[in-house]
């Protein structure tokens, strides 16, 4: 098999939860290109909706199913949908999360309402997802699960608390899953998308066109998918644990805030 | 997303380190995935220009164009020919890919300076000139693909390991520097993390494959394959914006305790 081939997904499904939209629909529609059928989970239908008629625009499958992620029972039935559907699962990836509640405010002014549902939301959802699909998951003897960080949770920012800890508890919670299940075959990763506007306007002003970005230019929507894609793969067979970030450079570096060092020149007679 | 995404149809790769498994399967996976490969060896040894040398008939056989350097791979003539011959040769460079791998280890008090020299000389000073060739052929096409395959005592230690653990390291972060430098030039620069994988000069060692082997979450040692084919993700068009990255494929190694 070249090593192309290996890089397609026929045959294998694939949930995807936030399928609605952003990301998550994008990274939908990349693994069905890549010849996955998929499983659109989020809270609202219309949005489902269209993510799911496009997936079928490429020929693959798409089972629809309106899931709060906060509420177990809710995740609990949509993998028992998904498996009376299809019989079987393959990829989970862990998209859902939300920077809004408590974002803005210093530790102080975070209500327990926000502190709680910014963590239900980010972190816990992808507990409840992994606890109802690793059964699956071991019976069949392979699967891969891919959750969705953020640069936040890796390094902090101001004013986005809650997420920051959520995001960096869904990292060592990836490596958790990668020590217990690596035996079973099951391979767990992260993805850590940088700055994605999504043609917004009004985002791309906030992030200031992405001038920042040391590639000096936001990500397009089109490029988180390969990655996703290239994760669920079985050219990823030996990741376990491990994080993608896709963010144009900035983790790299941020120590010099102009980008480049000025020359240092090594002493007169040191060359 | 097609296997076509991917595709590398007709790309130029140039690999260093050819003669040794990793790079071998790099290359062979860039092949596979549509690039003509030109291959290095590390030293000028006649093992690995032999197995360089095979590493180039598979390629060949793959309808695709190769052709191999032996060379030192520390030594900056022979660092410079074989760049400015792969650009004469193809009329371009996409693609480097520098796999170089000179195991050693000894306790701190017994290694000599010549040896700390050679051990950070060809692992880490040879993909500065491999990078500093490259240079020229990239920035004038504002496009280009580094990969750096560095080892994960890039990023723990290990006893004994103290020359080769340091060179990693700096591989490691002279991609995130290089990143950097080249973020607005449309050049790439990355790093492929290799886990414990079979054939890798520091598991010549049986008692430690062993040990390795009951210690990783995923009881079993990396093939080369399974490190040497990312590279043709990294290399592919759909990752401009993925750099300055180390993309560890470690079996969980580096989530355990």
């Amino acid at each position: 098999m070249s090593v192309l081939d290996k890089l397609r997904l026929d045959g294998k499904v694939a949930i995807m939860t936030g399928a609605g939209r952003g990301l998550g629909r994008e990274m939908a529609l990349a693994l069905a290109e890549a010849g996955a059928d998929i499983v659109a989970a989020a809270r609202t239908q219309a949005q489902l909706d269209e993510t799911a008629a496009l997936v079928r625009a490429q020929g693959r499958r798409c089972l629809v199913i309106p899931t709060d992620v906060t509420d177990s029972a809710a995740v609990n039935a949509m993998v028992d949908a998904t498996i009376a559907e299809y019989g079987r699962f393959d990829i989970l990836v862990n998209n859902a999360g939300g920077a809004t509640r408590g974002m803005n405010r210093p530790v102080e002014a975070i209500t327990d309402e926000q502190w709680r549902t910014g963590i239900d939301v980010n972190l816990t959802g992808a507990f409840y997802c992994c606890r109802a699909v690793l059964p699956h998951m071991m019976r069949q003897g392979s699967g891969k699960i891919i959750n969705v960080t953020s640069g936040l949770g890796v390094r902090a920012g101001r004013n986005n608390i809650m997420y920051s800890t959520a995001k960096a508890g869904l990292i060592n919670f990836t490596r958790a899953l990668a020590m217990n299940y690596a035996d079973k075959n099951i391979q767990s990763t992260l993805i850590l998308p940088g700055i994605f506007p999504h043609d917004d306007p009004e985002l791309l002003a906030y992030w200031q066109g992405g001038k920042f970005i040391p590639v000096g230019r936001p990500g397009k929507d089109d490029e988180l998918g390969p990655l996703c894609v290239f994760l669920a793969s079985d050219l990823a067979n030996y990741m376990n644990g491990e994080l993608v970030a896709l963010e144009g450079g900035g983790l790299a570096g941020g120590q010099v805030p102009t980008g480049f060092a000025p020359v240092v020149l090594l002493p007169e007679g040191e060359q | 997303m097609a296997g076509t995404a991917f595709s590398l149809h007709d790309k130029v790769a140039f690999v260093v380190g050819a003669g040794q498994p990793i790079g071998r399967a790099a290359a062979l996976a860039l092949a596979e995935a549509g690039a003509h490969v030109v291959l290095t060896t590390t030293l000028r040894t006649k093992r690995e220009a032999d197995a360089a040398h095979a590493c180039m008939n598979d390629i060949l056989t793959r309808q695709r164009k190769s052709s191999v350097h032996a060379i030192d791979v520390t030594n900056e003539q022979d660092v410079q020919t074989a760049i400015e011959h792969t650009v004469t040769q193809h009329g371009r460079l996409d693609i480097l890919v520098n796999a170089p791998d000179l195991p050693f280890a000894k306790p701190l008090p017994d290694v000599a300076l010549g040896e700390w020299q050679r051990v950070l000389a060809v692992n880490l000073t040879s993909v500065y000139l491999t990078c500093q060739a490259a240079a020229g052929p990239m920035l004038a096409q504002q496009k280009g693909r580094i990969i750096n395959v560095v080892s994960l005592l890039g990023e723990r230690g290990m006893a004994n390991g103290s020359a080769y653990c340091a060179a990693q390291a700096g591989v490691l972060n002279l991609t995130r520097a290089l990143a950097l430098e080249w973020a607005r030039s449309g050049i790439t620069v990355n790093a492929i993390g290799a886990g414990w994988t079979e054939g890798m000069g520091m598991l010549a060692d049986e008692t430690l494959r062993q040990q390795l082997t009951r210690y990783l979450p995923t009881k079993r040692l990396a093939q080369p394959y399974e490190i040497g084919e990312a590279a043709v993700y990294l290399a592919s068009d759909t990752t401009d914006f993925l750099t300055g990255q180390v993309l560890w494929i470690d079996g969980g190694a580096l989530s355990r305790l």
